[in-house]
């Protein structure tokens, strides 16, 4: 005779760490980089716009599963922020991989400008 | 690349214009240029917002706060409707909604959120990094005192400890005790004495020795 | 405590401050903004915060209106955590929308 199921032990969110054991606190701000307020205020502005809304953006973040507590903190929000752009269509994924080539392209020094630099004696 | 760290409010602008941008970085720059391209942003906004956070938003805090210690009937107002208050300093809280708690000889007040990183940004700036980590977001709401020694402040058990989870539509401001030694100071010299650490109540502001 | 203006007007709420209150029990799938910690506890009804969406359909695109009555409500530490370790007078406070709370 077989026996009904487990009683279900409903998960929580990754996000919702209230009461949790953890580490010691590092108690110094560590600021922000440049791209962080870049990718700061790009939340907020597309908040203000009414691109996206703040709601919106805390779940994509919650639905991140594994990665919420991977990612450090800005990693979280900017891929957040991808995922629910793409998801309300506002931004497609081949456009988006198009813009990021075009970019890593602008930081990229081309081979043959590097050889014509390293010209020179041969080591 | 060097970081200096110190316990300033104002955290030292790291850059990391050394080496490659990063795949988040890379990321977060298309996500603005194609925002741009479609007309969903302007790039002055994306520069105004740094601008308010660099500049605007943290020195605000620490005014609203040595104004309520120099007058009464502002703090009396500050109390009832914190968006009204701070807007008779021509502050905007924007989309937030401002409480302000209020430290006591028995009452110490703390803030955290622990589902995400909600703090008033438009009252104090950029939320701290420690804020927004694990570690705190998990801790201080199951021990608050423990986490208290973390940053160097010890509460007396005669004095509670009053956690604030701001997980809806408010955002807090801890309005400390005015620190013995101070009643004749101006508001620009109280001013000076609040750090960022004081208005979300992990540490005290006491009088600087001479 | 001085008397705290509601954020926006609160014709109707169905609790009172002072009142005890029990936060539900419960997983429902989805974005929510009451900690899984406090569910279950029972507190006491801080201050009315006012009327709000809800942000359990903002989340995913809805208008979350009519909005929902938000409310302060206050938990002693040693009821929220049985291993708490602090004086008995040690407060945690926290927002709780009114469809998750029940009379005590």
């Amino acid at each position: 005779m077989s026996e009904p199921p487990p009683v279900p032990q409903p998960e929580k969110g990754p996000h919702d760490m209230g009461g949790e054991n953890a580490g010691e606190i590092d108690t110094i701000d560590q600021g922000m980089t440049f791209w962080q307020r870049q990718a700061n205020a790009l939340r907020g502005v597309a908040i203000g716009n009414n691109v996206i809304v703040l709601d919106e953006l805390r779940r994509t973040a919650e639905d991140l599963g594994n990665d919420y507590a991977r990612l450090a903190y800005f990693e979280k929000t900017t891929t957040a922020l991808r995922n629910l752009l793409v998801e309300k269509d506002i931004i497609g994924e081949d456009e988006l991989t198009a813009k990021m080539d075009e970019i890593r392209a602008r930081f990229d020094v081309p081979d043959e400008m590097e050889s014509e630099i390293k010209k020179g004696p041969a080591t | 690349m060097s970081h200096e760290h110190s316990h300033d409010d104002h955290a030292p602008q790291t850059d990391d214009n050394e080496g490659p941008p990063g795949e988040y970085e890379i990321l977060s720059r298309a996500m603005q240029e194609l925002l741009e391209e479609k007309g969903l942003i302007k790039a002055e906004q994306i520069q105004k917002k740094i601008e308010q956070f660099d500049e605007d938003y943290p020195n605000r805090g620490a005014k609203v706060v040595a104004r309520a210690w120099t007058d009464p009937e502002f703090k009396a107002r500050l109390m009832e409707n914190g968006n009204k208050a701070v807007a008779e300093l021509g502050i905007s809280m924007e989309a937030d909604h401002l409480i302000a708690v209020e430290n006591t000889p028995d009452v110490h007040n703390l803030i955290v959120c622990t589902l995400c990183s909600c703090y008033p940004r438009s009252l104090l700036g950029m939320p701290p990094t420690w804020y927004k980590s694990r570690n705190y977001r998990s801790r201080v709401v199951h021990e608050p005192r423990s986490v208290l020694s973390e940053f160097g402040t010890e509460i007396s058990n005669d004095t509670t400890v009053r956690v604030h989870d701001s997980n809806a539509d408010m955002r807090y401001v801890v309005l400390p005790m005015r620190p013995k030694g101070t009643e004749d100071w101006t508001e620009e010299q109280l001013e000076e004495l609040l750090s960022r650490d004081h208005l979300v109540g992990v540490t005290v502001p006491v009088m600087d020795e001479a | 405590m001085s008397a705290f203006q509601t954020v926006t007007p609160v014709p109707d709420h169905h609790f009172d401050i002072g009142d005890q209150v029990t936060i539900k029990r419960g997983h429902p799938p989805g974005h929510r903004r009451t900690p899984d910690y406090i569910r279950g506890k029972t507190g006491e009804i801080e201050r009315i915060c006012g009327v709000f969406p809800n942000p359990e359909e903002l989340a995913y695109g809805f208008d979350g209106l009519p909005g929902r009555v938000l409310y302060r409500v206050k938990f002693k530490q040693t009821h929220v955590w049985p291993g708490y370790t602090g004086p008995d007078t040690d407060i945690i406070e926290m927002e709780i929308f009114e469809h998750w709370l029940e009379p005590a």
